[in-house]
C-alpha cells in the first residue's frame, strides 16, 4: 500500500485542480441534495395533508379539481343526518361543507399574489385537526384568518398578514383576525374566509365540498350514502387517496427536479474529469515508477482513491454545511400550498452517497487512461 | 549453483506493433551475465537497449525465447506475479531518476521497503544506512526539487538499493550529469558491485561510463558484439 500521506499531499500539488475538484463535488452534491430535500419536502406534505378517516364529497365529474367542483348547499346538512359513523363533538357532527378558491389578493403594501382561499364556518375545526389557532380568533364576517406559511404562498414578509393587518380580495377589505397552524399541511399556506363572506366575494351560491370525519363509518357508508343520494351528484373519496392522486400529478415536476439537478450535475461532472483526466496524465511516468518498484495497479488505483475521496468529500461536506445554514428549513411555495426543505438523514444520506461515488466512479476514466498504457510506454513519457 | 549464470537469456526475440509495421529490435538474441557482474551495454539509438534492460527487469516480457533471472524463469511469470517480483529483486535507476516530487529523498527511498514487512524502524535503520552509502545523510528531508541531478541520481540509486536486491538495473544513468557527477555515480555503482556484490546491468553512450563496468556488449541490429 502506498502512503497516506502520499494521496494527501497529492490533493495539494496543485491548488486550482483541487478547488475545482471539491467545488465541483460540492456543487453536485448540494444540487442533488437540494433535489431530493425538493422532492421529500413536496411528497411529505402531500402525504401529510390527508387523513384517512376524513372523507370529501365532491361533485360527480370534478373529482379532479377541488376548485370546478360544485356541491349544492343542502348536501352538507343531509350528509350530517345521513351518514353513520360521523365523529360527534360536543354534540355537534364533524361535517364542514366548504369553498376552495384560487385568486390574487393583494396586502396592504400592494403586493399582489395567487392565493388559496377557503371559505368555512367553524364546524371546519372538528373535520381538519391539524389545524391549530395560534393567535387571534377565527373570522367572523369581513375577516380572515391566514395560516403561518401565507406569505410565504404569497412572498410577502411575515408581518404583512400579522393579526390586525389587512388584505384586499375583489372590492372588499378584510382584517386578519387570527394565525393558525397546520403543521405539515397544504393548508398552512391557505387563507380562511367566513364562508358567506366568499360565497357573496365569488358570487357562488354552492359550495366546493363537503369534508365528513368519520369515526365508527368507513369511506363505504359515505359511498353508499352517495349512490342512495344520486339526485345530489356527489362523489366521496377519502382524503388522503385525494392527495396521493394529486402526488401523482405533481410526479412529473418531482422527475424534472432530479432531471435539471442531474444534468447541471453531469455537466459539473464531465468539467471535474477533464480536470483529473489532465492532473493524471501529468503523472503517468511517476505511477508507471511506483510500478516499476513493485507497486500493484490496484494499491496506486487505492491512493488515487483515497486521494479523490479526500476532495469529494470535502466538498459534501461544505455542501453539507452550505444546506445546513441555507436550504434547511426553507420554505418553498407551490400551487396548493407550501413545502419544506429538510436535511433529513435520507436527505443527508444522498449527498453522502453521491459523494463517494464522485470519488470512486468519478476518477474511473482517468485512471484506466492512466494505468493501462504497457509499463515501458508509461515509463518513457514525460 | 554458483557457476550457472545469474542472467540468463535464451534466443529472445521482442517485436512492437507500430499500426501495420511490425518492429523487432531484438531477435533471437541470447547472453548470460555471471553474478556480482557489472555489464555495460552500448549502442546506437533505437537498437533496443531499453527494450533489453526493460526485459530484465522484469517490466516487459519477451515476444518469445526464455530469460531467467536468479532461479526464476521470469517468461512463466504474469504481470502481477512479475509485479511482485520486481519489489523483492530488482533495482531500477533511470536516466531522469524518476523521483516522486512530493515525498523528501527520506520518503523516496523508503518506498520499495513499504512492500516488505519491516517494521519502521527497521526501515529507518535501512534508509539511513542507504542515505549514508550515497552519501546524501544531510539531504533525508530535501524534497527532490531542493537537490541537484547528481543529488537526485543518488537519491535514486539509494531508492533501487534499499531493500537490498540483487540486480540493478541503468538505463543511462549518467546520461544527463555533468562529468564530476557522472563520475561520483559511477564510482557508487562500482562500489555496489565489487563491495556488495550487485549485479549491475547498465546502458550508456558514454564510452567513460562503459569503462568503469566489467565488461561492455554492443547492441547493433538485435545482435551483441563484444
Ligand atoms: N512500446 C513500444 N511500441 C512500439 N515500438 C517500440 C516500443 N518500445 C520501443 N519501441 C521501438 O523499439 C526500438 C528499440 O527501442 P529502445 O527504446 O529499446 O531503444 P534504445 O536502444 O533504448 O534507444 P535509445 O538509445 O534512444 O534510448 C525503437 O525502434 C523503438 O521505436
Ligand atoms: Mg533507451
Amino acid at each position: 500500500m502506498l502512503p497516506f500521506t502520499y494521496a494527501v499531499r497529492n490533493l495539494f500539488r496543485d491548488p486550482s485542480r483541487l478547488l475545482q475538484t471539491v467545488g465541483g463535488a460540492g456543487l453536485v452534491v448540494f444540487l442533488l441534495m437540494t433535489a431530493a430535500a425538493f422532492n421529500e419536502g413536496m411528497s411529505s406534505v402531500l402525504s401529510g395533508s390527508g387523513s384517512p378517516k376524513n372523507v370529501i364529497l365532491l361533485g360527480t365529474g370534478s373529482e379532479e379539481s377541488l376548485e370546478r367542483s360544485e356541491v349544492h348547499l343542502e348536501a352538507e346538512d343531509i350528509a350530517a343526518t345521513s351518514v353513520k359513523g360521523i365523529e360527534q363533538k360536543l354534540g355537534r357532527a364533524a361535517v364542514s361543507g366548504e369553498i376552495t378558491y384560487q385568486a390574487p389578493v393583494e396586502t396592504e403594501s400592494g403586493v399582489k399574489e395567487q392565493a388559496i382561499l377557503r371559505g368555512v364556518l367553524e364546524d371546519a375545526l372538528l373535520v381538519h385537526r391539524a389545524v391549530e389557532l395560534e393567535t387571534g380568533n377565527f373570522p367572523g364576517p369581513g375577516q380572515v384568518m391566514v395560516g403561518r406559511l401565507a406569505h410565504r404562498k404569497l412572498g410577502v414578509a411575515e408581518e404583512e398578514l400579522a393579526t390586525g393587518r389587512s388584505i384586499r380580495f375583489g372590492d372588499a377589505t378584510l382584517t386578519v383576525s387570527g394565525i393558525f397552524a397546520a403543521p405539515g399541511t397544504v393548508l398552512e399556506s391557505e387563507i380562511w374566509f367566513d364562508r358567506n363572506d366568499l360565497a357573496t366575494l365569488t358570487q357562488r351560491d354552492t359550495l366546493s365540498a363537503v369534508y365528513l370525519r368519520l369515526d365508527q363509518g368507513k369511506w363505504e357508508d359515505v359511498n353508499v350514502f352517495t349512490l342512495q343520494r344520486n339526485d345530489l351528484e356527489l362523489t366521496a373519496i377519502r382524503e388522503d387517496r385525494y392527495y396521493e392522486k394529486l402526488a401523482a400529478f405533481y410526479q412529473p415536476i418531482q422527475v424534472m427536479t432530479w432531471l435539471t439537478a442531474g444534468l447541471v450535475a453531469a455537466g459539473a461532472l464531465f468539467g471535474g474529469l477533464n480536470t483529473l483526466y489532465a492532473a493524471f496524465a501529468s503523472r503517468i511516468r511517476e505511477l508507471a515508477t511506483l510500478q516499476s518498484i513493485g507497486f500493484t495497479r490496484v494499491a496506486i488505483f487505492l491512493s488515487l482513491v483515497q486521494e479523490s475521496l479526500l476532495a469529494t468529500l470535502t466538498g459534501t461536506l461544505l455542501a453539507l454545511l452550505v444546506g445546513y445554514f441555507w436550504i434547511d428549513g426553507t420554505a418553498v411555495p407551490f400551487s396548493i400550498g407550501t413545502f419544506h426543505l429538510d436535511l433529513s438523514p435520507a436527505v443527508i444520506l444522498t449527498g453522502v452517497a453521491v459523494g463517494i461515488l464522485l470519488g470512486i466512479i468519478g476518477i474511473l476514466p482517468p485512471v484506466w487512461r492512466t494505468l493501462s498504457p504497457a509499463l515501458p510506454k508509461a515509463l518513457r513519457s514525460q | 549453483m554458483s557457476d550457472s549464470p545469474f542472467i540468463k537469456i535464451e534466443q529472445v526475440s521482442k517485436s512492437f506493433q507500430k499500426g501495420k509495421a511490425t518492429i523487432t529490435p531484438l531477435e533471437n538474441l541470447s547472453l548470460e551475465v555471471p553474478r556480482g557482474e557489472f555489464l555495460a551495454l552500448m549502442g546506437p539509438s533505437g537498437s533496443g537497449k531499453t527494450t533489453l534492460l526493460n526485459l530484465v527487469a522484469g517490466i516487459d516480457s519477451p515476444t518469445s525465447g526464455s530469460l531467467w533471472v536468479g532461479e526464476r524463469e521470469l517468461t512463466t511469470l504474469k504481470r502481477g506475479q512479475l509485479t511482485k517480483w520486481r519489489a523483492s529483486h530488482v533495482g531500477y535507476i533511470f536516466q531522469l531518476y524518476h523521483l516522486v516530487p512530493i515525498l523528501s529523498a527520506y520518503e523516496n527511498i523508503e518506498l520499495p521497503l513499504l512492500l516488505t514487512s519491516l517494521s519502521k524502524r527497521d526501515r529507518r535503520t535501512r534508509i539511513e544506512a542507504a542515505l549514508d552509502l550515497v552519501g546524501l545523510s544531510n539531504r533525508a528531508t530535501h524534497r527532490p526539487t531542493e537537490l541537484s541531478g547528481g543529488q537526485e541520481q543518488r537519491v535514486a540509486i539509494a531508492r533501487a538499493i534499499v531493500h537490498d536486491p540483487e540486480l540493478l538495473v541503468a538505463d543511462e544513468p549518467t546520461g544527463d550529469l555533468d562529468r564530476e557527477s557522472a563520475d561520483s555515480i559511477l564510482q557508487l555503482l562500482s562500489r555496489l558491485s565489487k563491495e556488495h556484490g550487485k549485479t549491475i546491468v547498465m546502458v550508456t553512450h558514454d564510452p567513460r561510463a562503459a569503462e568503469a563496468a566489467d565488461r561492455t556488449l554492443h547492441l547493433e541490429k538485435g545482435k551483441l558484439t563484444r
